[in-house]
């Protein structure tokens, strides 16, 4: 090109312009940048934080997996009588399609003047409300609501608890979920997908239905006014089972519960009686006051002070330790505790947790009430579990660890491994004591005071007490608190038990007696007659089992 | 020269704009697809929560001990059922069970009937 350069007019405006759109649009282009790109990374969380939605409530399942509480989206009927054009007809389709609500409060409802809004019923299944909303009725709608259900109803209700009407936890693991184990709660959660993983209890429903069916035969049959039982695995700690009798169902409009339809295993504390003579006997092994071949003179009652202990069942001569044990001997047992002496005594308790309240998930527990002042008498008389009550779940806890070589896992209503049992265990006594109280307790079941809960095979072992109820600060003669604890397979005992009954009366059957050798003790044979499959626990014979399974047989030949 | 230039530019903006739109318009397509996948799958949540706890509550062990007994002529399993498995070994028979199976007979039933 020979030509100049054609200078139009105004090009310098032109370049003027041009370079001031460029500077906004490349100030436009670095803001951009710097706010997607460079501050994009942060500017994400605060955002996430301003309109994250309320985590859902974890589902709770068994051992197992089967769900025990779950939310469910409910839809809730209401109607807008304002809109409604025909009355009758509307009253006429509503009462068709859903039975339960009454045509004639209806009418009444749907014909009050100025009215804009009335619920038909709350929380329908789908079915209903689809039903109802295909009627396609002016005026009548529904609003999704969400509502905590239970769809094993009563079952390991004391275990599980319930909300209230705002989804909030009143009781057991559904308020542990809101109050102590929030942080538990929200590491189940998964903000991304707004779900959360189920809390998993170590509650397995089939030992659990076991026992509680069991326990209500119990009531019924020797007219008890309460019961309950647990069932606890000892190497882990985990609480397999626990009925507390009466019970509740949490799916109850109304959560208006009695006070005895409480958790009485956690709640309550009980004098259970000579099963606390375990507690003695593993003391007085531990301290190397005694052993299996020692003996005490139990000609006498013993007499401290103005007091005076005598037997229940009286042999009048000298008792080697386990006869101690099988006749469940109050002087012998007193004697143990005095020859390890008041501070020994003291010293035992504490170390095995019998002065601290026992505390698991389920916030619902009870400190255990022991004697205030310690005597030569308080000593002798909390040796036989007189003035000494505990939670029933710090018993069996206590009693299994003496079983467990000695090592007493913390017990837990959530599932755990042993690894993480054994982080949480202590050593309470030695695994020789142990093996003592092993021996012991088998001893009771096949020649003792428990011989009826000797279930063939499952080698159950046992203490069994029964005790007197105080009434009025005296203990009455007629009112008893029978207690069983066992464990089994008592070779490498796994799984403990207890259970008890609560003023069981005399039948004919048990011959007019009331003690715990004939109500708690049978029941909980039969409790571990259809548990221990359950849990895998498999059977043993030896000869002399063998023997008796033959006679057992000859003579329900001779029945039948 | 620049008349072919600026209709070269009017059509570049005219197609791009179409690209644009018709971009524009199967992205709100996808995202009414995604918002639409989101409600189902929520609602299949729902769903599987529903039958999760309707499961739960018709295997009720109550409620099955009850069809149990009105249905079914069953006892409580007693410890001597149970054999072990060394004992049962020791009656399986030697022929391949799936042989005696075609021939029309029951193995198992005939090691149960011969251990009662």
């Amino acid at each position: 090109m020979t030509d100049e350069p054609i200078k139009l007019a105004g090009q310098n405006r032109i370049r003027l312009v041009a370079i001031g759109f460029s500077v906004a649009f490349l100030a436009i282009a670095i803001q951009l940048a710097n706010l997607t790109i460079i501050k994009g990374a942060v500017s994400e969380d605060d955002s996430l934080a301003l309109h994250q939605p309320r985590l859902p409530r974890p589902d709770i399942v068994d051992r197992n997996g089967i769900v025990v509480a779950t939310d469910i989206a409910v839809a809730s009927l209401y109607a807008d009588p304002r809109k409604i054009l025909d009355v009758e007809e509307a009253v006429e389709s509503i009462t068709a399609t859903v039975p339960d609500i009454d045509a004639k409060t209806l009418r009444t409802k749907l014909t009050q003047p100025g009215r804009a809004f009335i619920w038909l019923k709350r929380q329908v299944s789908p079915e209903e409300r689809d039903a109802v909303y295909n009627l396609g009725i002016p005026g009548v709608g529904y609003v999704n609501e969400r509502r905590r259900v239970y769809p094993l109803g009563r079952l390991a209700a004391h275990t599980v608890g319930y909300v209230d009407l705002d989804s909030k936890g009143i009781a057991g693991i559904e308020k542990f979920l809101d109050d102590q184990g929030a942080l538990y709660t929200a590491s189940l959660a998964e903000p991304e997908t707004q779900t959360a993983s189920p809390a998993q209890i170590s509650t397995d429903t089939r030992v659990q239905f076991a026992l509680a069916d069991e326990l209500e035969r119990a009531v019924t049959k020797f007219r008890a006014i309460a019961a309950g039982g647990i069932v606890l695995d000892i190497t882990t700690g985990e609480i397999v089972a626990l009925v507390s009798l009466p019970d509740f169902n949490p799916n109850q409009e109304d959560k208006k519960f009695r006070k005895e339809q409480a958790n009485m295993m956690t709640s309550g504390v009980f004098e259970l009686g000579s099963v606390i003579k375990a507690i003695t006997f593993a003391m007085a092994f531990d301290y190397g006051v005694t052993n299996l071949n020692g003996k005490y003179d139990a000609r006498f009652p013993l007499v401290i002070g103005n007091a005076s202990i005598s037997d229940y069942h009286a042999q009048r001569r000298v008792l080697t330790v386990p006869e101690i044990f099988t006749n469940s001997s109050n002087i012998g047992t007193a004697k143990m505790a005095l020859d390890v002496g008041m501070e020994g005594h003291q010293e035992f308790l504490r170390r095995v947790g019998l002065f601290d309240r026992l505390t698991t998930e389920v916030p619902e527990s009870a400190k255990p009430l022991l004697p205030k002042h310690w005597s030569k008498l308080a000593t002798a008389t909390a040796a036989f579990g007189h003035g000494f009550a505990v939670q029933p779940l710090q018993g069996i806890s206590v009693i299994g660890g003496l079983l467990n070589d000695g090592v007493m896992a913390a017990p837990t209503f959530l599932k755990r491994d042993v690894a993480e049992a054994n982080v949480l265990a202590k050593r309470i006594v030695k695994p020789e004591t142990s093996e003592k109280m092993r021996y012991l307790f088998r001893l009771n079941v096949t020649e003792g005071t428990a011989s009826k809960a000797d279930v063939i095979g499952y080698r159950v072992g046992g203490k069994t007490g029964t005790a007197e109820k105080v009434v009025n600060g005296r203990y009455a003669k007629d009112k008893l608190l029978n207690s069983f604890i066992g464990a089994f397979p008592m070779d490498n005992p796994r799984y403990a038990i207890i259970v008890m009954l609560d003023e069981p009366k005399a039948t004919p059957e048990t011959y007019g007696f009331a003690t715990s050798g004939w109500n708690a003790v049978p029941t909980a044979g039969k409790i571990i007659e259809r548990i221990a499959p359950l849990l895998g626990v498999k059977p043993q014979f030896t000869v002399e089992d063998i023997e008796k399974l033959a006679k057992l047989a000859k003579a329900a030949k001779k029945d039948g | 020269m620049h008349k072919f230039f600026n209709a070269c530019l009017v059509l570049t903006a005219l197609v791009s704009a179409f690209f644009l739109y018709s971009l524009e318009h199967s992205t709100r397509g996808h995202e009414r697809e995604i918002v639409k996948l989101k409600n189902n799958i929520l609602e299949e949540r729902e769903q599987i929560k529903v039958l999760g706890a309707e499961w739960s509550s018709l295997t009720r062990p109550d409620r099955l001990q009850k069809l149990a007994q009105e249905n079914l002529k069953l006892k409580t399993v007693s410890a001597s059922q149970f054999v072990n498995e060394a004992e049962l070994a020791a009656k399986v028979p030697a022929e391949p069970v799936q042989m005696l199976t075609e021939k029309g007979k029951d193995p198992i039933a005939d090691i149960l009937k011969e251990m009662q």
